[in-house]
């Protein structure tokens, strides 16, 4: 026993000296001696920082952005980075738990010291670091979930969304069917949290009404009898139009459910933009494929199969160049288009770089930038929302969406996330900077 | 009456420790700070565990789980009720204790791993129930802000020692430390007491512990209800430094990270606590310096903490396979 007793005590001890040791040298600053004092800035680098799904429900298709961000940063890196300084990305996986995110986002913003977070994905996940990041001020860039709620500058001073909001993707969809479907028996399949939230506004908005309404909480799609239930209450509803609002696991579980129950060329689906990467879905689930060819997806930035868009043709470079030429879908084009603005944000913020500088600077210049989107960018002074406006297309198996009304008829549809109306708008987009490096 | 002064004289020590490691948060950095919380918050969950399983001989692997319902309740008491933060964590300590009293009752029937099997199950099942009630938050779970750092702390001359900001995570420290140094003093009070005895005499033998007039079902529950309560407060604590009550943060690996905290330490090793609980909280740490030194992807990074965490268990049990009956010998 006494033996046994003291080599107990000889392991607490060495356990115990290790986690001090191990403490105390990841406690040293990385740019202790950097002769700039903004967080994450120093003479030659600037560091950001990502938290997204790279593993569980919500990670197939999620995990292609950070890495399709990292690859635009490196193109403008091998070209002379931003003010003479080159841009780092940290990529933290948060698995779409918004309890991960938390401790993901402390780690990045206190142990990495990132400048600023880009492209966080995820409703509940932003919402969960909010508090952290606003009691820091860390600016939160672009990020990647369309909650009308975050356009607030009050609640969230830093953080600048992009994407439309889920709410008026919701208006412009229901406008779209009311326009195209009247008549027809309409069943919607969404996320129930914020994300699926937000859309319920959005159709209550346009006058939409459902024979089905069909809630699932996230990663519930991984389990077939939760998706049995989805297609039985459609089935059962007799809907003619089926609405997706979840992510593309979940769009691509839908689809899949649908065909084993014999509902191909019965139902017309209509995905939302969250969900709709067809590269994604057809991986998840083959069987899918029949349902996919000829669903309507809505969308804002124009299709990834579309080379004659200049934009694309940029992006499809420069994945074969710097992202190991990797399958080019939604989530690239995404990613890179993220990175392009960060990079003119970081441009417009000047040589001086901090972040008041960047939020500033987004605020009163961001509305000017280059971006694929089709629809403007709506910041300014008093307004956090990005992009305002979708335009529908129909799903081929190959990846490829064509404009409803024919190929490049592009047709925007805008709105705002309130009661405005939903508008025919002509596209008025910026010309790409040449070789797609900024030059604002 | 000797041993009256003696656990009066280390209610002193204790707050005299509670002094100086309050005092320390004003010379680390923020990242320090909130893991310092973080080592608080297990301290009391494995103190949970240590007086179940070290004591009174019981297995639980579903702490999480009472963890996840002291964390709910205080949430939703917070929440609703708009009552102080430190009334909620009661709250959350109450809601643990009842449902230790009611676990305790199918405990006091079962044993071995008939109770391992029923507690596991209880890991499993208790935090999904979040995502069939609204009022629970579904998967996003629920917010638990306790707001901005009380004047009288950010201006205490306490706050002055040191450098820096008095930020929120500073203010979680100051709340969670002597919770957990509280937590330690109880504990050791109630294991040193007569209950100590019956619990002990309960573990090494039910049979001879009954003939001397120990009823040992009603001490087992007891022995869950105090455990209970423990781990009620310890997820009231989880939820206040996380800021939101959600399921995945009480997931299977919380229970099983527990038990291996409370192993690593020797499970019926109070104090060995404190090294299990910053054991657990540099694993995620050290992962992933060795990770990045690899070379190894992010996903690498991500999944590294749990393969540590289990290599860890089962090392400890393969060296020290009665790590839990050294101080049985006393």
């Amino acid at each position: 026993m006494q033996v046994q007793r003291s080599t107990s005590r000889r392991i607490s001890i060495a356990f115990a000296a290790l986690t001090a040791l191990a403490l105390v040298s990841t406690s040293m600053p990385a740019n202790a001696f950097s002769p700039h004092s903004e967080v994450g800035v120093s003479g030659s680098t600037i560091k950001l920082g990502i938290s997204v799904p790279l593993t569980g429900a919500a990670a197939p298709g999620y995990n292609k952005v950070p890495y399709a961000m990292k690859a635009y940063f490196d193109y403008v890196n091998a070209n002379g980075g931003v003010n003479g300084r080159k841009i780092q990305l940290v990529i933290k996986d948060d698995a779409y738990s918004p309890a991960l995110a938390k401790s993901v986002t402390n780690d990045l913003v206190l142990k990495d010291k990132v400048f600023a977070l880009v492209g966080t994905l995820g409703t509940a996940d932003n919402e969960a670091t909010t508090k952290f990041v606003n009691d820091h001020k860390v600016p939160r860039l672009f990020i990647n979930t369309g909650f009308s709620g975050f356009a607030s500058a009050k609640k969230y001073p830093t953080t600048f969304p992009l994407f439309p909001s889920y709410a008026m993707e919701a208006k412009i969809m229901g406008k779209y069917i009311a326009d195209n479907f009247p008549g027809k028996k309409v069943a919607l399949i969404y996320q129930d949290d914020d994300f699926g939230a937000d859309a319920l506004k959005g159709f209550a908005t346009a006058g939409t009404t459902f024979v089905a309404k069909i809630p699932y909480v996230s990663a519930s799609q991984s389990d077939p009898t939760v998706v049995g239930k989805w297609i039985g209450t459609i089935v059962q509803s007799q809907a003619d139009v089926a609405i997706m609002f979840g992510v593309s696991s979940a769009t691509a579980a839908a689809l899949g459910g649908a065909y084993k129950a014999g509902l191909a060329g019965k139902v017309q689906w209509i995905l939302g933009s969250v969900g709709s990467d067809p590269t994604t879905i057809k991986t998840l689930a083959p069987t899918a494929l029949p349902l996919l060819t000829g669903a309507i997806a809505a969308s804002f930035l124009p299709s990834p199969a579309d080379s004659s868009d200049p934009y694309v043709k940029l992006f499809q470079d420069v994945n074969a160049k710097y992202n190991n030429n990797a399958v080019f879908d939604n989530n690239v084009l995404v990613g890179m288009n993220t990175a392009m603005l960060t990079v003119q944000a970081l441009r417009a913020a000047g040589k001086n770089l901090t972040r008041a500088s960047l939020m500033a600077a987004i605020s009163s210049k961001g509305s000017t930038w280059a971006s694929a989107a089709f629809s403007p960018i709506l910041y300014s002074g008093t307004s956090h929302v990005g992009y305002s406006g979708y335009w529908f297309g129909r799903l081929s198996g190959n990846g490829d969406s064509t404009p409803v009304d024919g190929a490049g008829k592009y047709v925007l549809y805008t709105t705002d996330s309130g009661s405005g109306a939903v508008v025919k708008a002509t596209i008025n987009r910026p010309a790409l900077p040449e070789k797609g490096l900024p030059n604002n | 009456m000797h041993k009256r002064i003696s656990s009066l004289a280390r209610l002193g020590i204790f707050a005299a420790i509670g002094l100086v490691l309050i005092a320390l948060s004003g010379f680390v950095d923020e990242l320090r700070v909130y893991q310092g919380a973080e080592v608080a918050v297990y301290v009391v969950a494995i103190a949970s565990i240590t007086l179940l399983t070290g004591y009174s001989g019981q297995l639980s692997l579903g702490h999480g789980a009472i963890m996840a319902i002291g964390a709910y309740a205080a949430t939703l008491a917070f929440n609703g009720w708009h009552i102080p933060w430190m009334a909620a964590l009661a709250v959350g300590a109450l809601a643990g204790a009842v449902a230790g009293y009611i676990l305790g009752f199918a405990a006091a029937r079962l044993s071995g791993p008939y109770l391992a099997g029923t507690t596991l199950a209880l890991a499993v099942g208790i935090p999904s129930l979040a995502n069939q009630f609204h009022v629970l938050g579904g998967e996003q779970g629920l917010t638990f802000d306790i707001g901005d750092v009380p004047t009288w702390a950010s201006h205490s001359w306490l706050a002055k020692i040191g450098h820096g900001d008095f930020t929120t995570y500073k203010w979680f420290y100051w709340i969670t430390v002597p919770i957990a140094l509280a937590t330690i003093w109880v504990v050791r009070n109630i294991l040193t007491g007569p209950i100590g005895r019956r619990f002990k005499a309960m573990r090494s033998n039910p049979t001879a512990a009954s003939l001397i007039g120990i009823r040992v079902s009603s001490t087992k529950v007891a022995a869950f209800t105090y455990s209970s309560s423990l781990a009620g407060l310890a997820g009231a604590m989880l939820a206040m430094i996380l800021g939101l009550s959600a399921p995945l943060v009480f997931t299977l690996t919380l229970s099983f990270t527990l038990v291996t905290g409370a192993v690593l330490s020797g499970v019926s090793n109070l104090y060995g606590g404190i090294i299990g609980a910053m054991v657990l909280v540099a694993i995620p740490e050290l992962s992933a310096s060795v990770a990045t030194h690899l070379g190894g992807s992010e996903k690498v990074t991500a999944n590294l903490p749990g393969v540590v965490t289990s290599l860890l268990l089962i090392l400890t049990v393969l060296i020290l396979p009665n790590g839990a009956r050294v101080r049985r010998s006393k």
